[in-house]
C-alpha cells in the first residue's frame, strides 16, 4: 500500500469576499433595522404618553428637581414675574388651553438668551432673553411658543419617548459585546434627535396665530430669531443635530404668515420700563 | 460626536488594518513552511502499518490565535442575523494549520518521517461573562514513526 498526502488546494475554507464588502452590508442592515425600530417605538410611546392626564403630569413635574425650586425672588424679580405671567395668560386665552391646564412662569435672572417648557406647564424666561427682544411682540412670540408646547403636551411626549428609547436600548444589552452596545446605542441616538423639529414649527404656527389675535398683527414676531442671526450669541448646531429648525427658515414662515395676515395698523407694544 | 465613538472608529481601523496584515503575513509563511514540511507525511489511521523497524512518539503542536477587533465587530453584526461566519472561518483555518505545522516540526525534529493517528481539538477561550469567542486554541497530536 502507497501512502502519501496530496496537495490541497488553497482557499478551501476561506471565502474571497473582500471583508469591509460584508461589514458595509452588516452595519447599513442593522442600522436600517435599528433606526426603523426606535422611530416605532418612540411614535408608539409618544402617542400613549398623550394619554397620560396632565394632572398626573404635573405631580410628575412637581416631585422633579427643578431650576426654580428654592430660589427665593427679591421684590424686582417678583415684579418681573408678575408681568410674564399676565403675559402668558394673556396669551393662554387664544390658545384653547385643554381643561385643568395651566401655564405657570418663572422668571431666572441669569444672562442665557433662552426660554423653555417643562413638565407640568411650567415655563422658564432667562433675563437674557428679555434683554435680547425689542419689543413685547418679540417676547410674546417666544412666550407663545413655549405655551403651544404645553398645550401640545411636546414636554411629556419627548419625556415618554426618552424613556421608551432608553429603555429600548438598554435591552439590547445581552446582545453583544462592549463595542456592539456602543455602536447600537450611537444609531438610537442619532434617531431621536431630529425628532421635535416637526413640533417646533407646529408650536411657532400655534403662537402667530395668538399673537394676531392678541395684538391684531404679529409684526415684530421675527425679531428674536433675527437676534439670533445676527448677535451669534447661540451657537447654531448643524441642522441634523438641532431639534429646533433653521432659524432662517423660522423667519421665513413668520414673514409668510404675516403676508397671509396683512395688518391694518401694526404697532409695536414696547416692553414695560424696568425689564 | 463623542469620544467613545472615535476611539472605537480608532480601534475599527487599526484592528483592520493590523489584523489584514496579520493574516496576510501568516498565511504566507503558512504556505511556505508547509512546502519546506511536506516530506514529514501525516495520516489519521490508528495502526501504523508494518513499513519495516521504526520507533514511535507522541507529537503535539498547539497554537492560540485571535482574531483582530475589526473582525471581532463584524462577526458581532453578523452574530444578529446569522449565516457564514467569514471572520472566524480564516481564524480557525490558520489555527488549524498552524498547529499541524508545529507538530511536523515536531516529528522533524526528533527524526520522523511521518506522523500517525493525527487529531485535532479545538477549544475556544471566552472573555469572561459576555462569553464572546475572542481567541482559540487548536491542538495537533499524533504518532511519529522514527525509522530505526
Amino acid at each position: 500500500m502507497n501512502y502519501e498526502n496530496p496537495e490541497i488546494p488553497e482557499g478551501i475554507n476561506v471565502t474571497p469576499e473582500h471583508p469591509l464588502k460584508e461589514f458595509a452590508v452588516l452595519l447599513v442592515g442593522v442600522s436600517t433595522a435599528i433606526v426603523v425600530a426606535v422611530v416605532a417605538l418612540s411614535l408608539l410611546a409618544g402617542y400613549m404618553v398623550r394619554f397620560v392626564p396632565f394632572a398626573q403630569e404635573q405631580a410628575l413635574a412637581s416631585r422633579a428637581g427643578t431650576l426654580w425650586q428654592g430660589v427665593v425672588l427679591d421684590e424686582e424679580a417678583q415684579s418681573k414675574q408678575h408681568y410674564l405671567q399676565s403675559l402668558a395668560d394673556r396669551l393662554s386665552v387664544h390658545m384653547a388651553l385643554p381643561e385643568g391646564m395651566t401655564i405657570t412662569v418663572h422668571y431666572v435672572d441669569e444672562p442665557t438668551v433662552n426660554a423653555m417648557a417643562t413638565l407640568g406647564g411650567h415655563v422658564v424666561i432667562f433675563q437674557g432673553l428679555i434683554d435680547a427682544v425689542p419689543s413685547e411682540n418679540a417676547l410674546a412670540m417666544v412666550m407663545a411658543h413655549e405655551i403651544a408646547h404645553v398645550q401640545h403636551r411636546h414636554p411629556i411626549v419627548a419625556l415618554g419617548r426618552g424613556f421608551a428609547v432608553a429603555l429600548a436600548l438598554s435591552s439590547l444589552s445581552g446582545v453583544g459585546d462592549g463595542m456592539m452596545q456602543q455602536w447600537l446605542g450611537s444609531v438610537g441616538m442619532v434617531t431621536s434627535l431630529s425628532f421635535s423639529r416637526a413640533q417646533e414649527a407646529e408650536s411657532d404656527l400655534d403662537a402667530l396665530q395668538a399673537l394676531q389675535q392678541e395684538y391684531g398683527h404679529v409684526g415684530g414676531a421675527e425679531a428674536f430669531f433675527e437676534y439670533v442671526m445676527d448677535g451669534g450669541h447661540w451657537l447654531e448646531p448643524p441642522a441634523l443635530l438641532s431639534t429646533h429648525p433653521g432659524t432662517e427658515d423660522r423667519i421665513e414662515r413668520i414673514r409668510a404668515f404675516a403676508r397671509e395676515h396683512p395688518a391694518v395698523n401694526p404697532k409695536l407694544v414696547p416692553l414695560p420700563t424696568g425689564m | 460626536m463623542n469620544l467613545d465613538l472615535i476611539v472605537f472608529l480608532v480601534l475599527l481601523v487599526l484592528g483592520y488594518v493590523f489584523g489584514q496584515i496579520a493574516e496576510k503575513r501568516h498565511f504566507k509563511s503558512i504556505i511556505e513552511r508547509e512546502k519546506a514540511l511536506r516530506d514529514v507525511l501525516c495520516f489519521n489511521e490508528r495502526h501504523i502499518p508494518d513499513l519495516g523497524p521504526a520507533d514511535t512518539t507522541l507529537v503535539a503542536g498547539s497554537v492560540v490565535v485571535s482574531i483582530d477587533y475589526f473582525k471581532r465587530f463584524v462577526a458581532g453584526l453578523r452574530n444578529l442575523v446569522g449565516g457564514r461566519m467569514n471572520a472566524y472561518e480564516s481564524l480557525l483555518e490558520r489555527a488549524r494549520r498552524e498547529a499541524t505545522l508545529r507538530m511536523k516540526e515536531e516529528a522533524r525534529a526528533r527524526g520522523a518521517t511521518s506522523v500517525w493517528n493525527v487529531r485535532l481539538e479545538t477549544a475556544s477561550i471566552y472573555k469572561g461573562a459576555r462569553q464572546d469567542v475572542g481567541s482559540v486554541e487548536v491542538v495537533a497530536y499524533g504518532t511519529a514513526r522514527i525509522p530505526r
